[in-house]
Parts: C-alpha cells; structure tokens; sequence
C-alpha cells in the first residue's frame, strides 16, 4: 500500500506541476486531497492493515497530504502570478498619448485685474461699492468740487444724454453718493467702467477705474501713501516702489499723481517708461474739506483720501499687453491667453 | 475643581445668588463647567418616628416597623440590626430615588413594605453601611433631610487655568471674588498651643533633594483620638465631593480645599527609627499605596522614607505601612512642596491622579505649606485631641524674597483702551493681595504676595486690571460697513468661474450699441429693450446708445473670430445693460450673455466627434441655475424673436422670465454675417439677484438603507412631452422613487411613426425600511399603470 502511495504522490506532483490554470489546479485538488480524494480513500482503508502497521502507515499519508497541499498552494501562488502578468501585457498601453482635456476657458485680463484688486482691498477690510454708469452732472462734476466751467463738462471731452445727465467720467461719482447714504467711517473702493469722448491709439471711450476711499477721524497723508504703498507691491511684486508728486485735482487737496517703478526695466530706462524708469499710475490726494462740507460731513473732524488709478492700464502693465486696442477686440486666441 | 456656595461663604460675604456668583466668576475666568444643587435627592427623605417595631414572621433578619413620617403611618420591612421602636429615621417613601433606583410598594416574605428607612451610605452621607441611619431624638418628624442636615448647597465644578495654582483652593478663589466684588475677606487665624517637649526629641528629618523637595514640614502630635468627624466637617467635604474617612485625615482634606495646598498624616508608630527621609526611589523599589496597589518605582520618583522603606510617594500618595488607622494614637503631620514637573512625570506615567498630584503638579507655593500645616494641627488638637510637640521641623532650602514688579498707568490705558487712573489700579491690585511699594510720576511698584507666582511682568499686572475692570467693559468702536452685497458679490463670481470651467472665454465690449442691431434680432417695436438710453454727442451712430443687449455685441465678437479662422468657440459677457425712458438716469441691469459655436469637445483620439446641439446648452443653463440655487425654474417655448423656431426656450419662476436660450434663427444669424450654427444663452442676473436664494447649505440624513435601480421601458406617442411623462411617474411612484433618469430614447426601426422607445432609470429609496422586491414591484405596477392610463403608450 506504502508504495502505492508513493505511486500516487510522484503522479501528482508532475501534475501539480504542469498545471497552467486555476480550474485545472482545483480539479487536481479535489481529485488528490478533496473530500472523495484518492488520497482519502486510503485513509479509508487503513483499517485493513494490522495495528503494528497503521500509525506509521498514517504518519505517512499524512505527510504525502501535506507535501500535496504545499505543492497545490505554492502552484496556486505561480499561477496568479502568471494571469497577473497576463493583465498586465494585455492592458500595456502608449503612455506618451494625449490625455482627456476639456475646453478651458478665461476670464478677460481686465476682469483678473479687478478681481485681484478686490481681494487686496477686501483684505485689507475694504468693502465693494458700485454706482450708476448713467450719472448726473451733480455727482460726476459738482460734488466733486469741480468748477463750472472746466474744461471736462464739455461736450468734447464728457458723453452726454441730456445737459445734466451724462456717463461718468470717474468712479468717484460711487464716494459721493456712498457717503450720501452710509455713516461714517467709509473704507470703500468702486471699481466700474467710464468713459470720455475720445477714440485714439491710447484712449478708449470706454475704460476702467477703480478708486478707493477712506474717510475716518484721523486719517492722514502718511495712511495714503501706505496704503499705495502697499498696493503697488501687492499688485506688481516686491521690487515695485511707488512715489507720489504734487499734481492737482479738483476733488483732493493736496493733490498728487501716482508714479510706479517701471515694470519692465525696473528703474533702469527703457522704451516703455520712455527712459524714465517710472510709470504713470493713477491719482491721489486727501479728500478736499469743500468735498466733504458738501456732503454736510464736519471736515475738521473728519479727513479722508481717495485715489484712482486704472484698471486697463494696470492689466496692459501686468500682462505686457502692448496695444489697448487688444483688450476690446475679444479675438479668442488673444482672451485663451488669460485661461 | 469642586468648590462649594456655602463654603466660600465662610470666608466673604456672598450677596449674590449662587447662579449670578456662576456668571460672575465665570467672566473673571474662573469658568463654571458644571453646577450641581446638593442635597436635592434628600429633599425627598422624611424625618420619621419608629412607632412600633416587630419580627417578621417569615423571616429572621426582618423586621416589620410602622413608622410615622407626620401625615401617616406606614409600614415598612427593614433589615437593619440597629432598627428598634421610638428611633428618629431617615424614611424614603414610595417614588423617591434612592441613588440609581426607585422606591416603590414591595412584599417581603409575605409583608408588605412602603417604603424604605436608610443608612447613611445609601443617602451619600458617609461610608457607614452598618445599620440605618438614626437621628437625634429631637430631630423634628416630617422635616426633609436636605434642610434638617443643613446639606443644601450648591457645587461648581470649575476648570483653574495653569497660571492660577492659588485658586486651587476655596480661599484663593474668595479672595479672587473680595477683589472682584469688592468685599472683605476673612480668614481662619490659627493659634497654636504646645507643650513643652520638642519634636526633636522623638523625630528628625533629612532632606537628601533639595532641587525635587522645595519644603518639607512636619508637625507631631500625641495621643490624638481617631474617630468619625463631626457633622461639620463631614457636610463641608461632602459639599465638595469628598468622602469622609476619619477625623485626621477629614482634616487634612479640608484643610487642602481650604489652602490648595495637600497634607499628609503618618502614624507616627509605624516610622521605624523616627526618622522621615526624603530622597530619590530605588530602581525598582517596591512601594505598597493606600489604593492597594503595590507601585515600581524608579530613581527619577521621590518617596518619603523612613530608614528602612519608603512610606509615601511624595505628593502623589500615602504609604499602606504608614497610614492613619483607628488605633492610630501619635501622628506626624506632613506639610510639604514638590518641583511640579516631577510630580506630573511620576503620577503621569504611574497613570494615577489624586487629589493630591492634581495640586503639586501645578506649581503651589512653598510658603502655603506653613499655613497649611498650622491649621491642620490647630484643627486636629480641637476636635481629636492630643498634645502637640513644641515646634516644627522644616527644610526649606532655597528660600525666595517677594518679587516686584511695577506698572504704568500710562500703558495700561494705552493697551486697554480705557480710563483708568493710578488710584483705580492700586485698588485693584491691592484688593487681590499685592502691597503698593513705591508710587511716582505714571509707575507704580508692587510687591507680589507669595501665592500669585504668575505676576512677573507689567502686562501680568496689566491683565489683572482689565481683568477686575470687566473684559465685555472695554469700548468697541469697529461696525461692519455693510455697503457691499456680498451674496451677490460672489455670486457673480462663481457664474463666472462656473462658465470658465465649461470653456466659455469672458469678452469686453464697449456699453455702446447700434440700434439697428434690434431691428436685425427681429426686436418688438414695443419691446423695453427699445426704451434707449441715448447719447447726445455719440461717437457715431454704430455707437449712439448704451447697449440694452449683449447679444448684438457678441455675435459681432463672433463673426471676428470666425474670419480669423476660430470656428469652435464659447464666449460670454457678464455686464451692465441699459434702457432709459422717462427716468432721470438710466435703468441699469446686470445681465450675462452666452455664445456657442462648434463642437461640444475638444478634438480626442478616443472620441468621435460631436457638434454642440440645443440640449448641450440647456445642460449649461440649468447648471448655472442650479449653481444659484434657483429652485421651481420652469422650461417652455421662447418668445424671443431671434431664436430658430422650436429651438429656443424661456425660463421663468412663478412668472417671471429669469433666462432664455437656443439656437439663434440662421436667418438672423446671417444678418451679422455668420453662417454656422450659433447657440445662445441670456440670464437676467438683475431679477435673480432679487430673489430669495443665498440659503446656505442644510445638511440631510443620508439614507441608511441602499438604494434599489429599477428600468423600465415603454414605447409612447412623441406628442407626449418628457416633462408631462416624469411627473406622472413622480406621483405614482409616491415619496418612494427619488430619483428618475432617461437613459436612452430611440425611434424608427421596429417603432410605429410618430412614436419613440423610451427608457428611464428609477432609483428607489427609503429612510425607514428595507425595500423588498415585492413593494417595489407593487410600486413598479403602479407606475406603468398611471403611464397606460394616461398616454398612448405600450410598455416593451
């Protein structure tokens, strides 16, 4: 019986072996260590042999069972490793292919800019303003202190729709009638589009300005500067300076217009700041007592300063934009730049 | 922390209620966590009188009383050896809760009872479970426990932060509220009378770590008298949720919740050599504590030792060979101080916290250990007796001066924005115990008391002023401004970047318009949109109104680009539009204005490609809508002119046109010169903008039960509209189909003209059961049938 056994064992060994497949292996499985196993059935029959004769004949049924299983297990393990590898030659694919995209879109680079230029005010604890593009003269020239017959209010240089109703020429038609309808303190800025009856290389009819406001008790020329300051470097990074010179305005006293290191030579001289090494920026100053009288705001108590700058022009600097022209042709090449 | 309304009392005379005394110390950052009413679960025991005292007569241990609570007499079966006739009882009638159960009518060995007479360790008094509790003779019957035992009082259990370990006991947080409060404290004098013989003679001490041991003091009395303490003494550590255990060590407790500073008593006899020695643990020394469990220690561990053992692990806890005990009869009392970080390392990695760790690992005051110990002693010599040795013996090795530290008037109102003057501060820091030593021109100089270890720097004493000033006193001046509408605000942002993910490219026109761009979209004559606002002195014709539209502009943006070459393509404009007719100004609305052309995807190897067709934008619109949160958008046929007929849709909710979109009508679009398949978008962003619809998010129960899919699959006239089909399935399928999905819609082949093979998706689902199969094929029924009945209709 014992080398019946043995018989049994080296048959199933090259069996186990040669096996390719999993369902091949579990036929052999059940066939040699399954419930109806051959190697069972000599458990079966081990009653027949004399008492002296069985357990050494167990001892060793029991090991051949052992050795099977291992060999099945270890098969097991070779042949899983084999569909694996199968997987893998089946699924290889070209990996330098393109991926799946979708159409990206963009915002204008005019819209990037004012968004840019909100957060760093929102930041700052600046709240967004907004007024009419449809004006009356009263906020775009008389509150602002403007005389009646400077050059502005003309039809040259201000679209009209009647003698007093006009599209602004500067957002800060949006200070007067915030401060008309919010108490003090107001830190605001009013980004928005205005416009001026001209249409050349370098102006647009349309454009846009933002300007900011800050009126408190105690505000002073040292928190204006500051505060462009530290727009300028938010805006443009920080090797970009700002200075201010003394300009005039008829809605700030004292006045000054914004200069910003040049963005493209740094302060050295170049074809952009026409050797300057400065560009222009915007305007500024303290707001005028007479401005705030108007508005029945008592101006020993109360200071405040404004400045404008524009919007087009901040994104012509920042992108290197060199036409305006550009920015209103919404050519779909020019606009997927910005995505 | 426990500290208890009637304990603080005993040393400031309260005039709040213990629940303004909770807001009051809570905002002079003493933060209540929790206030418990004590005595509310006696308030329900009766004082009662043992009328008649029986046997019981099934059972040997039982007796069957009647007792008189002053109503009635009732009968009750009690156990308790020390029960007889003519005692005063504490009697928990029927319904009352006794700790976790409640009283109620019950039959013993065939008696019944009505209640229940108690011992003090049922009642939470103390650890007496011998027999019934019994009551002095003239206890009055009736009266309620709580008031008879004076144990009405009120808990708080507050949280000490790490910087204050001189309100680690009942006077510290007193003399906090005198300050606060602006009443005088009192406090306990001690007066010690010894006898002749000096402790030296029967007790030395060696402090061999001086850097771990900062003081150490020990008292000796003679022939004390270990016993139960009295009433007084129980209720006032009961009131801060201490157990009572004997007179010594009670003492040593209440004067800890006094002090804040832990005490310590040996039994003097069990000191082998009379000598105390504190010093580093062996490695591995054995330490046998009063918690039964036999400790391993390690040389980082201090221990007070005798010559043989250690008997205490020092701040953390007592020794099992040393203990107080009732034959105790000479007792050394311990008053001492630790280096905090060595106490917290010990009792940390020993995982044990008492009462006694809980307090030196926060840093207390060497000095306190002194006042402790007196007092102690004092309390012990009154109410156990005994003879106290002469003197003390105390290593006090790196003694400190008081500290000064000065503060400018100046800076504190510079940083607590409130007027203050130097007499106000000098009130205040003198209230909490600092002496005033020197006052000139804006500084004053204090000299800190010894128990307020965290006041090093000028912004300390700074934070005590506004601190007593009241924090919620200080002025504000900042208000939101409340200009912007930042709902709006982002809104808009969000359609815009929404737009930028499904490719659309943002254009900037100019707010001028031709007026003949209306007449090419087909424009009523009396549409509003023709109501121009219209300028004076325009830069030509082209350019003579503001725009009441975007569309013109952006047709013309997209002839541009397809003269360039660019025939696929998504752009939009998000901008003010305008009309004007008898207004001052103009009305100026926000609009935004989609344009389509081309393919719906970019070109991809894998894909075939696809043009873009009116459902691909209809897609886009109510994403956008959804994106807002636009609920109940209805969906009909467009009465824009400029759309291909049957191609363009108008969207409204309960009314009001909120969108359109659609093909642009080729014959239109040809009039701006383009002749490919343009599809548009218009949302009235200015009307949305009014509506109710910045709600935020509010979270809803997932359903615990998975959802069971369901297809189902019918051929149907094409006169029948989706929309119509949906809703039908809707109602039929009650709240049970939540959710319904087209996924496949064919005609021709096999299919009768006019009809079209639909088949739809259903997801069932419920948050209460499990859906079988068989509800689910009833509901199923019910669809198909509501279909039949409703349309021309076969099910496939």
């Amino acid at each position: 019986m014992k080398e019946e056994l043995n018989k049994v064992v080296v048959s199933a060994k090259t069996e186990i072996i040669e096996a390719k497949y999993m369902h091949e292996l579990m036929l052999l499985k059940s066939r040699y260590i399954g419930k109806k196993s051959i190697l069972n059935n000599f458990m079966q029959k081990i009653g027949s042999l004399s008492k002296e004769e069985r357990p050494a004949f167990g001892q060793t049924l029991n090991i051949a069972k052992n050795q099977i299983s291992q060999l099945i297990a270890d098969q097991e393990e070779k042949i899983k490793e084999l569909d694996y590898n199968t997987t893998l030659r089946s699924e290889s694919i070209d990996l330098s292919m393109p991926g799946r995209k979708r159409a990206k879109g963009s915002l204008h680079p005019i819209t990037k800019v004012w968004r840019e230029i909100e957060d760093i005010f929102m930041s700052m604890g600046f709240e967004v303003a907004e007024g009419p593009d449809v004006e009356d003269e009263y906020h775009n020239f008389d509150a602002l202190n403007t005389p009646q017959d400077h050059p502005a209010r003309e039809l040259s240089d201000t679209f009209y729709l009647d003698d007093d109703v006009l599209l602004r020429t500067q957002t800060s038609t949006v200070q007067i009638r915030t401060m008309e309808n919010h108490s003090l303190p107001i830190k605001i800025i009013s980004p928005g589009s205005c416009y001026r009856n001209e249409n050349d290389a370098s102006h647009s009819p349309m454009f846009h300005q933002v300007e900011a406001l800050l009126v408190d008790e105690g505000v002073t020329f040292t928190d204006l500067r500051d505060m462009l300051n530290i727009f300028v470097k938010e805006m443009f990074g920080d090797k970009i300076e700002s200075r201010i010179r003394p300009h005039f305005f008829p809605f700030t006293e004292p006045s000054a217009e914004i200069d910003i290191v040049c963005v493209k030579c740094y302060g050295e001289g170049c074809n952009l700041c026409k050797g300057s090494g400065w560009l222009e920026m915007g305007g500024a100053g303290l707001v005028d007592p007479n401005v705030l009288e108007k508005l029945g705001i008592d101006s020993e108590k109360y200071t405040g300063y404004a400045f404008g700058l524009g919007m087009d022009r901040i994104a012509m600097l920042k992108y290197k934009i060199p036409d305006m022209r550009l920015l209103f042709e919404n050519d779909i090449r020019f606009l997927k730049q910005f995505s | 922390m426990k500290i208890s309304y009637n304990w603080l009392k005993d040393y400031i005379n309260l005039k709040l209620s213990p629940e303004e005394l909770k807001d009051r110390m809570t905002f002079a950052g003493i933060e209540v966590e929790a206030v418990e009413q004590l005595g509310k679960n006696l308030k329900q025991i009766k004082i009662a009188k043992v009328v008649k005292f029986e046997q019981h007569p099934n059972a040997e241990k039982l007796s069957v009383c009647l007792v008189d609570d002053g109503t009635e007499t009732k009968q009750v079966i009690c156990g308790a050896p020390n029960c007889k006739n003519d005692i005063k009882v504490a009697f928990a009638g029927i319904g009352t809760q006794i700790q976790d159960f409640i009283i109620k009518k019950a039959k013993l060995r065939g008696e019944l009872s009505f209640g229940m007479l108690c011992s003090e360790s049922e009642l939470g008094i103390s650890t007496d479970h011998d027999g019934i509790m019994i009551l002095p003779e003239d206890a009055p019957i009736g009266t309620d426990l709580a008031s008879y035992l004076g144990l009405e009082d009120t808990c708080y259990d507050v949280e000490i932060t790490p910087n204050r370990p001189d309100l680690l006991g009942i006077i510290g947080v007193a003399r906090d509220l005198s300050a606060l409060l602006e009443l005088p404290l009192t406090l306990p004098e001690s007066k010690l009378n010894a006898s002749n013989e000096p402790i030296e003679d029967h007790l030395s001490l060696e402090n061999k770590v001086p850097e771990l041991c900062t003081r150490y003091t020990a008292r000796m009395i003679k022939n004390v008298e270990v016993k139960d303490s009295p009433d007084w003494l129980k209720k006032k550590l009961i009131s801060v949720g201490l157990r009572p255990i004997n007179n010594v060590v009670d003492i040593t407790n209440f004067v800890m919740m006094e002090f804040g500073h832990p005490l310590h008593a040996f039994d003097y006899s069990l000191i082998n050599e009379k000598k105390i020695i504190v010093r580093s643990a062996k490695e591995n020394e054995e330490f046998p504590a009063l918690d039964e469990v036999t400790y391993k220690l390690k040389p980082e561990d201090v221990v007070i030792a005798d010559e043989n053992r250690a008997i205490a692990l020092a701040g953390i806890i007592g020794g099992e060979n040393s203990h107080i005990t009732s034959s105790t009869k000479d007792i050394v009392i311990e008053a001492a101080n630790f280096l905090y970080s060595s106490i917290r390392k010990t009792a940390g990695r020993m995982n044990i916290s008492t009462d006694s760790s809980y307090r030196f690992e926060r840093d207390i005051t060497d000095e306190v250990a002194e006042f402790a110990s007196i007092r102690a002693c004092e309390l012990i010599l009154e109410i156990a007796g005994g003879e106290l040795l002469k003197g003390k013996l105390d290593s006090f090795p790196t003694k400190k001066g008081l500290r000064k530290v000065s503060i400018r008037p100046s800076r504190a109102k510079k940083i607590l924005s409130i007027e203050i003057s130097p007499k106000q501060i000098i009130e205040y820091l003198t209230a909490l115990g600092l002496n005033i030593t020197k006052e000139s021109e804006d500084n004053l100089e204090f000299e800190i008391p010894y128990y307020r270890k965290d006041l090093t720097r000028e912004i300390d004493l700074i934070e005590e002023v506004i601190r007593l000033n009241g924090y919620n006193n200080v002025p504000t001046f900042l208000k939101s401004q409340n200009i912007m509408n930042k709902p709006v605000f982002f809104a808009r942002r969000k359609i815009e970047n929404l737009l930028v993910n499904y490719g659309f490219s943002e254009v900037v026109n100019w707010n001028f318009g031709d007026p003949k761009d209306l007449d090419k979209l087909k424009v009523n004559a009396n549409d509003k949109r023709r109501d121009f606002a219209k300028l004076k002195n325009p830069l030509g014709e082209s350019f003579s109104i503001m725009r009441s539209m975007l569309l013109p502009s952006l047709l013309k943006n997209a002839l541009h680009n397809i003269n360039h070459g660019q025939k696929n393509f998504r752009i939009f404009e998000l901008k003010k539009v305008f009309t004007r007719k008898n207004e001052k100004l103009a009305t100026e609305k926000l609009h935004l204005t989609g344009l389509l052309c081309g393919e719906l995807n970019p070109v991809y190897w894998k894909d075939n490609s696809k043009q873009l067709d009116f459902y691909d934008v209809k897609g886009i619109t109510e994403d956008i809508l959804a994106e807002l949160k636009l609920k109940n958008c209805e969906y009909q046929g467009s009465e824009e002119p400029y759309y291909q007929p049957g191609m363009g849709v108008d969207v409204t909710i309960s009314g009001r046109l909120i969108a359109s979109l659609g093909k642009i009508d080729p014959k239109i679009a040809v009039k701006f010169d383009i002749n490919l398949p343009v599809f548009a978008i218009d949302i009235d962003l200015e009307t949305i903008f009014t509506m109710d619809l910045f709600q935020d998010h509010v979270f809803e129960i997932i359903p615990k039960f998975p959802p069971v899919l369901r297809d189902v699959s019918f051929i149907i006239a094409k006169e029948h509209k989706y929309a119509d089909i949906i809703e039908t399935m809707r109602k039929a399928g009650k709240n049970v189909i939540s959710k319904i999905v087209l996924f496949d819609e064919f005609a021709g082949k096999n299919i009768k003209d006019g009809f079209h093979s639909l088949t739809f998706s259903l997801v069932f689902s419920s948050d209460t059961k499990t859906l079988t199969d068989e509800y689910i094929n009833n509901i199923l029924k019910k669809v198909i049938k509501a279909l039949i009945n409703s349309y021309n209709t076969e099910m496939r």
